[in-house]
């Protein structure tokens, strides 16, 4: 008697806990009905089992499901409905409608016991005789439940689980799928455009881009580069263009080396002021032509230079300043328009 | 002069410092090796003419902050026999074996072809990444072609009209 009583209203504690304010209207319509079915019970109180199935069978019409009835009769009693209790919950998250029923029925169980003492004594003494059989109903619908889970997705069937040990509110339920969605949307959504996926083929990608890039940069330097299309055109063009700048510079030592012998022929009485000048011109040139690029002071560093750096070597470097000084309204000219950037 | 992408920054000095350094390399050339002007030598002067102006060029870029400078400085130094160290900043690997042993059906084997020819010309370009190689070949042309410039420039003066 009272550990049923206890039972079940720890049960109804559970149940109070897991229901939402959908309960409240069941409660209100299932109060009238339990009422109903509790004079009828009280009416027939000797025949017990009449007025269990009774009981049950008025649920069943009201639920108006087979698997409702089974959890109803199982909320009847109290002690053994405890092994029974998991899977009804398992199945509330399939339907809304199902786990109010659930819900419903301990707390109606309840506020029959509740309010009339002498049910209490029948279904107690129901639950001490009926338990085996109910609990075999049960057994066989918790492997149904077990099966249906069970045939569900990994993922799915994880999240309801979840769902079963921790949730209660069928909203947060909903939000949590929908995440979980969401992140596997995210994770496929490159799947389903095509591209790939995984680590190395997006470290190829962004190394390619970083390629792509630079070779665009490049292209703006190497004249003649824009015409070319195509990666491999360009890198031949930028190929040929060092090839060309580096025979350039060979070439052009050739040259000084032609011309060499004219620099040491060149006197070595001149000094460095006229070196100085030399560069002073070109730097007043510069000046002249273009204003705000910042000017290396060359008159000064050039000094600084041969005096501190090579003090030794200023009659070297005078020499070739001689030449230029013999030159030097040929080569201003010539700087000068070299020097326009 | 300074370039409008500021991702890749390939700033070259001014001209002025290329022709600075060229001639006082010329210079000093010449103190080393008096006997130069004589005409049996006329190809190691060409040689040695050649490789001081790459080393002055790579002296006016920024010395050792490029690879490529630091690659032609170093060169340079082997040629000179002189022991000179630079501060190490990476581990030196070679992309061409690593390249290899990639799966090479994966990438595109022209543009991986053509990188590799670019490699070779570029001086220290055979310890590059593809994407760092792109950067230095950028900053080695612009260096390159401003050599060029000053060269011309001094054989045109040097030059009888």
């Amino acid at each position: 008697m009272l550990e049923g009583l206890v039972s079940q209203e720890s049960l109804s504690l559970n149940s109070m806990d897991m229901s939402v304010l959908e309960r409240l209207k069941w409660v209100q319509q299932q109060q009238q009905q339990l009422q109903q079915v509790v004079s009828q019970s009280s009416n027939n109180s000797p025949e017990l089992l009449q007025i269990l199935q009774f009981h049950g069978s008025n649920n069943d019409e009201l639920l108006q499901s087979s698997f409702s009835q089974f959890q109803m009769l199982g909320s009847g009693f109290g002690p053994n409905y405890n092994m029974g209790f998991g899977p009804p919950h398992e199945a509330m998250d399939e339907c809304i409608s199902r786990t109010s029923s659930c819900h419903m029925e301990p707390v109606d169980t309840i506020e029959v016991l509740l309010k009339t003492g002498e049910e209490n004594r029948v279904i107690a003494l129901k639950n001490k005789r009926k338990p085996e059989v109910k609990t075999r109903e049960e057994e066989k619908t918790e492997k149904k439940i077990k099966i249906e889970a069970e045939t569900e997705s990994s993922m799915k069937g994880k999240s309801n689980m979840r769902n079963t040990e921790t949730s209660s509110d069928t909203s947060k339920e909903t939000s949590k799928g929908a995440s979980e969605n969401q992140k596997l949307d995210y994770i496929h959504v490159r799947a389903r455009r095509g591209q790939a996926t995984d680590r190395h083929s997006l470290a190829e990608r962004a190394r390619r881009e970083k390629i792509s890039k630079k070779m665009k940069y490049l292209q703006d330097i190497v004249p003649g580069c824009n015409k070319v299309t195509g990666k491999a055109g360009m890198l031949d063009e930028i190929i040929n263009y060092v090839q060309c700048l580096q025979r350039q510079v060979e070439f052009l030592s050739m040259k000084l080396a032609v011309l060499n012998p004219e620099l040491e022929l060149a006197v070595e009485d001149v000094s460095v002021k006229q070196f100085q000048a030399y560069f002073t011109n070109v730097v007043a040139s510069k000046q002249s032509i273009m204003v705000d690029v910042p000017l290396f002071p060359l008159d000064q560093q050039g000094s600084l230079d041969l005096s501190a750096i090579n003090p030794n070597q200023t009659t070297s470097i005078e020499a070739p300043s001689a030449s230029w000084e013999t030159q030097s309204q040929s080569l201003y000219n010539t700087s000068s328009l070299g020097f326009q950037y | 002069m300074a370039s409008a992408d500021k991702l890749i920054n390939t700033d070259v000095p001014e001209k002025d410092v290329f022709a600075l350094h060229f001639l006082q390399s010329l210079s000093n050339l010449r103190t080393q090796n008096p006997l130069l002007n004589s005409p049996d030598k006329s190809i190691d002067r060409v040689k040695k003419i050649k490789n001081a102006a790459y080393v002055s060029m790579a002296r006016a870029a920024g010395g050792t902050s490029r690879l490529w400078s630091r690659a032609l400085l170093r060169r340079a130094a082997k040629d000179d026999n002189k022991s000179v160290r630079f501060s190490r900043r990476k581990r030196k690997v070679t992309w061409k074996i690593s390249s290899k042993r990639r799966r090479s059906n994966q990438r595109a084997p022209v543009v991986e072809e053509a990188a590799e020819r670019l490699r070779n010309l570029v001086p220290g370009g055979g310890g590059m990444e593809t994407s760092k190689l792109m950067e230095e070949t950028a900053h080695y042309i612009k260096c390159l072609s401003m050599q060029v410039k000053v060269m011309q420039c001094l054989v045109d003066g040097l030059s009888p009209n």
